[in-house]
Order: structure tokens, then C-alpha cells, then sequence
């Protein structure tokens, strides 16, 4: 048995803490539900039950302590451990069923988030642990179907195929059975190992649907499960669910083939035959195969190809296509979705057809094309005042502790008689650089929470829908501000928002130009500097300019970005609504940790690394000012162009170089420089002008992106010559539109 | 025979049945999968600047200007 498995089946006990505590088993509800239900493992649960009850009078239970009941799980149970089994579940689903929301209940803290080898689509993985058995489930991307057609149709399909999972399991929303369903049809196709978990049965109950899943499972042939991810019973449900359907009987895989129209049946057949004669691509289903080719699938079609000549099929599907107007791909899907109404027809009852729902009657205000914008308007600035004004205090707070926190490790290793090199690298390097980071993450946490508030209430698509009058002027389609919008947190976290844009041009231009637009790091900037120099109307009028100078920019470059890409034929605005919902505090929950996940990756890597590399280069050689060290003689080199064009004195040129690593590190840069003996606000009001102020804040809204960025900009794009141009394109755009205000504002002061 | 529009032209709260979607493959297909395809009967629930929200199998979905005029639909009564 391989090792690993062995590591995990160690820590089997906290699971069954999880899945089953202790005091469960006394409860006679539990006994009603679990035990009494007439398929249930009876004899398998007594076995735990008992197991546990003797674990914990005898006080097993307690002895967690490190490694030292491992021992006793092996003496106690040495058999036992050979029979881990691993199963492989796949999660399959639409966008917005609560697919996401599911994984998470079931797999907790226990998952991974990584990337498909080779593509830039998420891959979640998890797992949980029910009776000693291991359930490895992997999140597939959401989609509507199994077409190859985008990048995460791809995947899924080839993770069905190739990795065949041992059981797929298709998330369904009650509310939108018909169309969910659809992709459990094609999943069907593909596998016989299907099971449906039918979600948000809590939201069909309340409007009268009732959904008759034993009628379900006969018409579909696969198991079919009522859950609502909301009530916590569920989670256990879901996992006996997975369980039973995977071991017992109970359940037949019989999943139900659909027919369609004999003349496509008749194609079918055909090419199936010519498929099963040559024996080629035996591995996939010969139905699946004929039924792709007849959708004219590239990916499906070139493999055929190598084998034998397809040519007499398409001759035959292109007459039918110009006599006949009948293209067989769309009708497969006509006919699946007929099919597929009809299995629905007979099993729900109290289906509501074309009703104005709440969601609707929201929308008419909400999305009204006048009040619409104003309403936008409105709960985005109370977003952003919000982020700001809740996460000061905070700041501030931290920001004192790690004051205290310097002067007392400062002291103490004076005290110790450090050798001084030791000391600075150790207070004002790793300190803090430390200090730097951590001062971001709870503006970042308040920002993305209250974005995954919004999502989850379902109007971030609505303001996708809302902007793409806007941005449709600048040849860009609404799905993109979403991407816009995650970029004023981290551009890291609005690149990898820009994956879910279809349109390949939207995408590359959302990817180059996300570092236009301020990220926290850069508004903490404005911020402070805005609030030294000027009246705090001024200053929030300043603010607001450059963030609308930012999205300008970023809009005017996209247009630029469209001149000059391959005209490709453009994928239409195509975007669902999903319906308003009560925000849930897990899903909120887990959408900040995954986006405030990327921040913090990011600073702990990038930008602490930075900070520490720009102590050495500011403190190299030691002891000396700072004009004399490596830093300093640099950005007097660099003073003699900028003093005259921007009118940056080679103090304000430093933090700007230290800006291309991390924009973090700005304002300590400042701090290091200008506050030798003194306050950093006083000596910087007096020794900036107002042009040098405005035009350094413009400068560094956009100057270049971060080194994070930019290496986001390369694994997103694959290209160098991309990453090259989304370096310099900024540089030099910013540094004209720079040279242009300072100029003005010197003339005209 | 009822007069044939396209869904771009027709008003909020009209039941419609898709006629003929004149569209790339990719948007074609696209639609297909949302369920939008010849015969299916749907509802406009929002048409008046911007995409078009049509409701279908329970679900709003919004369409592009310029694909909704190529979905040809008749009114239903």
C-alpha cells in the first residue's frame, strides 16, 4: 500500500470527529435519520458506533497528541488500515448551481487549489473521509455543456474521459431543472457512473415545486439525490449519498439513452459501424463518438481523421444542411432538451411557467437603463468608502502594534549588542517588510468580502450587464468589468478574474491593461499623500480624478488593444442572470479566502522578498546617507532626466524604482528617505511643490505593474513579447501623460 | 401565420417562439446550450437599451443587441 494513504488514514479520527462527534450518537434524532432508514448500513454505523464508545470511555479519544497514538491505531486495527479505499468523485455543473458551495460543506479545509497542467483554468480538489474510506473529489470548471469548445469544456470532458473518475456527480438546480439537466444528459453519454444531486431544493419548496426523485431515478436511470446545501443535515446526506452509490446495490447505472430523429439515428448508425469496424478509439463510447462527429467537433474529428476518411459523413451533413436547413448538431441538442422536458414534465409537479418572480421585480429598478447607473454609482462608492473608511482603524491599530513591536526588538537588541548591520536588516528590513504586507490584508479581506457579498447576492452580473452599454463604446463587452472591478483590490486577482471572459480579445486586453487600474496598495498611496497636501475636499476630488483617469486609460488602451488584434469572429454578449439571493456567509466566506489567498501568496512571496532586497540595495554600503548608497547614486542618475521632464528630485525617484517590485513598499520608501529626524508629513509638505505632488501621484498610478503582475501577465498569456509589452506600454504612455500635467500645472502655478 | 420580428424589436413581457437563429456557429451553439433554440418558447423580460433579457427554462439570460436581431421569433398569443 502506498505510504501516503497510509499518512492519511492516520488522521482519520478528526474526520469522524467532523462527520460524526461524539455526542451525536446519543442523540435519538440522529438514530431516526441515520439509523432507522431501511437501506442504511445498519451494520456498518453499530460497528462505529460502538468503536467510538469505547474509544471514548476508555479515553482514546483524547490521546492526540502528536504521533503517539498512531501507534495505538495500528496495534488496535492492523488489518483495517489495508482496506483504505480511494474513490474518485468529479462535481459536475452549471455556473451558479451552488456546485462551489457543495464542494466546499463537503471537503472543508481539506482541499487544494491549483491550476490544470498546462491551462489557466482552476482545478479545486478535496477530499473527505467517511467509514475509512478515502473520497477524493475534484471541482470541475462550470459549464453549460460537453462541447470541446472553451478552454474549461475542454478539460472537463478530458478529465471524464481520460482520468475516469470512479463516480460523476452532476450538481442540478431545482429551479432550473430542464437546464441543468441538459448537462446531465451529455454527462450520461459519456459514463454510465452518473449520480444527480438536485440543490436549492429549499428555494423550489418555497415556490411549489415538488420534485419526485424516485420518478426522477427511473426516468434518468442514475441516482438521483433532494438536497439544499443550506441545511447542515445535508452534508451528511450527501456524503452517504456518495457513498451508497458507490458500494450497494441500491442504486442501478443505467443511465437513459436518448433517440433522436431517424434520420439522425440513421447517421448515427452509420458512422458507429465504420467506428466499430476499424476499432478505432475504443476507449471512448462508439454512440458519443458518432454522435460528435455529427456536431462537427474539431477535437473529436482530427483524432477520427488519423484513422479513416470522414469525408462522405460531411458531404452528407453539408447537403443536409443547405437543402434541407437542418443542422444535425443543433438538433441533437433540440431533441435532448425535448427529451430531457419531458423527463421533468412527468416527475415535477407545480412547475410555474414564465412567472415574475422578485428577482424580476427587483430588476426593474435595479437595472432600469436610467436609475440603473445611479443606483451602480451609489453602491459602488459606499463599496469603496466602506473598504476604506472600516479598514483604517484597523490599520492603524496594527500599524501601532508594530511600532511598539520595532522599538522593543530594537532595544532589545541593542541591549544584546547585535552587531548593527544585523539590527537595521533585522527592524527596518525584515521587520518591516513584514509590517508592509500585513498592513495590507485587512483591506484586502474587507474589499473582497464585500465583493463576494455582492456576487453572491447575485448583482455583480447585473452591473456586468448594466456596464456593457458603457463599455461597449470602447469596443469591449460588460463580462470585463468584473475584472476591472477585482483589480482595484490586487491586479493579480483582476487578471485571474479576467479567465472567465469568453471573448478572446476582451480577455488579452483585460490582462494587459489590469495594471492601470489603482490596486489598494496604490489608493493607500493617494490617500496619504492627498491627505498631507491638500483640503479634504480636494483631496477626495484628486482621488477620484485619478481613478477615473485609471479607468480611461484602461478603456482607451483596450480599444487600442482591438485595433491592432486579428479580427477573429467576435463571441456575442451571451450572459446569464442568475436570481437574486440572501448573500451566505460560507460562500462569502470561501470566496474571500480564495481571493484574499491570492493577495497573500503574492506578499509573501513577492513583496517581502522585495522589501528585504530593497533594504540591501538602500543600506549598501552601511552607514553611509543614503544618496551614497547603490539606491541613491541610481536615482541620481535617473534625477537628471526626470528633475526636468516630471520634476522628480532623486528622492522621489527611489520609491518609484521600488514601486517595479512592489507597490507596497512605496510609502515606507518615503518613510526611510525623508524621515531622518522628523516627522515623514512635515518635511514632505515642505519640501514638494504641488506639481511635483500631482504629478508623482500620477506617475505612480500607472507607471508599470508589480513584479506579481507581471508574472501573472506572463503564466495568463504564455508570451513574452506580451509581458514585454505590458511592461513598457505603461512606461511609456504614463510617462507622457505625466510629462503633460506637471508642465500644465507648472505653468499654471 | 403570425408576423415574423426579431427579438431585438419586440417589447418587454411578450411570450415568444424562437422561428430561426441566423448566428455564428459558436454563438449558435452557445444558445443551443442555454436552451434557446427553433420551437423553444420564451419570454422577453427586459428590452429597451442595452442586451436583451429573455427568460428561458427558468432562467434570465442576457443577449447581445446585435444577436438578439438575428434571432427571429413570432409573437404567441
Amino acid at each position: 500500500m502506498p505510504r501516503k494513504y497510509r499518512f492519511r488514514n492516520f488522521r482519520r479520527k478528526v474526520f469522524h470527529k467532523k462527520v460524526f462527534p461524539r455526542w451525536v450518537f446519543h442523540k435519538k434524532e440522529f438514530r431516526r435519520k441515520v439509523f432507522q432508514r431501511r437501506d442504511f448500513h445498519m451494520k456498518e454505523f453499530r460497528r462505529k458506533e460502538k468503536y467510538w464508545k469505547y474509544r471514548i470511555k476508555h479515553g482514546k479519544f483524547r490521546s492526540h497528541k502528536s504521533h503517539s497514538n498512531i501507534g495505538i491505531r495500528q496495534r488496535m486495527h492492523p488489518i483495517r488500515l489495508e482496506h483504505t479505499i480511494e474513490h474518485k468523485v468529479a462535481f459536475l455543473g452549471n455556473p451558479n448551481v451552488g456546485k462551489s458551495s457543495l464542494f466546499n460543506i463537503l471537503t472543508h479545509s481539506h482541499q487544494h487549489i491549483g491550476n490544470w497542467p498546462g491551462k489557466t483554468v482552476e482545478r479545486k480538489e478535496g477530499h473527505f473521509i467517511l467509514s475509512d474510506e478515502y473520497f477524493a473529489i475534484v471541482d470541475l470548471p462550470g459549464t453549460y455543456s460537453l462541447a470541446a469548445r472553451s478552454e474549461e469544456e475542454v478539460i472537463t470532458r478530458k478529465y471524464i474521459l481520460d482520468e475516469e473518475p470512479d463516480l460523476v456527480c452532476v450538481i442540478v438546480d431545482a429551479m432550473r431543472l430542464e437546464r441543468t439537466l441538459y448537462l446531465a444528459a451529455q454527462a450520461m453519454e459519456l459514463t454510465e457512473k452518473v449520480a444527480i444531486i438536485v440543490n436549492m431544493m429549499d428555494l423550489a419548496e418555497k415556490e411549489g415545486l415538488k420534485i419526485d426523485a424516485s420518478k426522477l431515478e427511473e426516468k434518468l436511470g442514475v441516482p438521483v439525490l433532494l438536497v439544499s446545501a443550506l441545511e447542515d443535515y445535508s452534508i451528511l446526506r450527501i456524503k452517504k449519498f456518495l457513498y451508497d452509490s458507490l458500494h450497494t446495490e441500491k442504486y442501478v447505472f443505467n443511465p437513459a439513452q436518448i433517440v433522436y430523429s431517424p434520420k439522425i439515428e440513421h447517421m448515427i448508425q452509420d458512422i458507429s459501424n465504420q467506428i466499430e469496424s476499424r476499432g478505432v478509439c475504443s476507449e471512448y463510447p462508439t454512440r458519443w463518438l458518432a454522435c460528435r462527429v455529427l456536431e462537427n467537433e474539431q477535437s473529436v474529428v482530427e483524432q477520427l481523421e488519423l484513422e479513416f476518411d470522414l469525408s462522405d459523413v460531411f458531404r452528407k451533413m453539408e447537403n443536409m444542411v443547405e437543402k434541407e436547413k437542418f443542422d444535425p448538431a443543433i438538433e441533437i441538442s433540440r431533441i435532448k432538451f425535448l427529451a430531457i422536458h419531458k423527463i421533468v414534465a412527468s416527475a415535477v409537479s407545480g412547475i410555474k411557467d414564465f412567472k415574475e418572480t422578485l428577482s424580476d421585480k427587483i430588476d426593474k429598478v435595479a437595472i432600469h437603463k436610467i436609475w440603473g447607473y445611479p443606483i451602480l454609482f451609489i453602491i459602488f462608492a459606499a463599496f469603496f468608502l466602506l473598504t476604506f473608511y472600516a479598514s483604517t482603524p484597523i490599520i492603524n491599530g496594527m500599524n501601532w502594534l508594530f511600532e511598539k513591536f520595532s522599538s522593543w526588538l530594537l532595544n532589545s537588541l541593542v541591549s544584546i549588542n547585535s552587531p548593527p548591520f544585523l539590527t537595521s536588516l533585522i527592524v527596518d528590513g525584515i521587520v518591516a517588510g513584514i509590517a508592509a504586507v500585513l498592513l495590507f490584508i485587512p483591506i484586502i479581506i474587507i474589499f473582497y468580502g464585500l465583493l463576494a457579498i455582492m456576487e453572491d447576492s447575485g448583482y455583480l452580473a447585473r452591473t456586468a450587464y448594466l456596464m456593457d452599454r458603457v463599455m461597449g463604446k470602447f469596443g469591449l463587452q460588460g463580462s470585463a468589468f468584473m475584472s476591472i472591478i477585482m483589480g482595484f483590490g490586487c491586479n493579480v486577482a483582476g487578471i485571474l478574474a479576467a479567465r472567465t471572459i469568453k471573448n478572446e480579445k476582451d480577455k488579452l486586453a483585460m490582462i494587459l491593461t489590469n495594471s492601470f487600474i489603482p490596486c489598494a496598495a496604490r489608493i493607500g498611496v493617494i490617500a496619504f499623500l492627498t491627505g498631507i497636501f491638500f483640503q479634504p475636499w480636494l483631496a477626495a476630488l484628486i482621488m477620484f480624478s485619478l481613478t477615473g483617469l485609471s479607468l480611461i486609460l484602461v478603456l482607451i488602451s483596450s480599444m487600442l488593444f482591438g485595433l491592432f488584434y486579428k479580427k477573429e469572429q467576435a463571441y456575442p454578449l451571451i450572459l446569464e442572470l442568475p436570481d437574486y439571493k440572501h448573500p451566505r456567509v460560507r460562500n462569502v466566506f470561501y470566496l474571500t479566502r480564495q481571493r484574499t489567498g491570492i493577495f497573500i501568496k503574492k506578499a509573501g512571496t513577492f513583496i517581502f522578498i522585495a522589501s528585504i532586497f530593497i533594504w540591501f540595495i538602500s543600506n549598501i554600503p552601511f552607514g553611509v546617507p543614503p544618496e551614497q548608497t547603490i539606491v541613491g547614486y541610481l536615482g541620481r542618475g535617473l534625477s537628471y532626466i526626470t528633475e526636468p521632464l516630471f520634476g522628480f528630485s532623486w528622492k522621489m525617484v527611489v520609491p518609484l524604482i521600488f514601486g517595479i517590485a512592489a507597490k507596497e513598499t512605496i510609502i515606507s520608501a518615503l518613510g526611510i528617505l525623508y524621515s531622518n529626524g522628523g516627522g515623514l508629513i512635515e518635511i514632505l509638505r515642505t519640501s514638494w511643490t504641488i506639481p511635483q505632488t500631482i504629478s508623482f501621484l500620477v506617475f505612480q498610478l500607472s507607471h508599470v505593474p508589480c513584479f506579481a503582475t507581471l508574472a501573472t501577465i506572463r503564466k495568463e498569456t504564455r508570451s513574452w513579447k506580451l509581458t514585454a509589452l505590458g511592461f513598457f506600454y505603461p512606461i511609456i504612455l504614463t510617462s507622457i501623460i505625466t510629462i503633460v500635467i506637471f508642465h500644465t500645472f507648472v505653468a499654471i502655478i | 401565420m403570425s408576423e415574423i420580428f426579431s427579438l431585438e424589436e419586440l417589447t418587454s413581457n411578450n411570450i415568444v417562439i424562437v422561428k430561426k437563429i441566423v448566428a455564428g456557429y459558436k454563438a449558435h451553439r452557445f444558445l443551443a446550450d442555454l436552451g434557446i433554440h427553433e420551437g423553444e418558447r420564451i419570454r422577453i423580460v427586459k428590452n429597451d437599451v442595452g442586451p436583451v433579457i429573455v427568460e428561458v427554462k427558468g432562467t434570465r439570460v442576457a443577449i447581445g443587441r446585435g444577436l438578439a436581431s438575428k434571432i427571429d421569433v413570432i409573437v404567441k398569443e
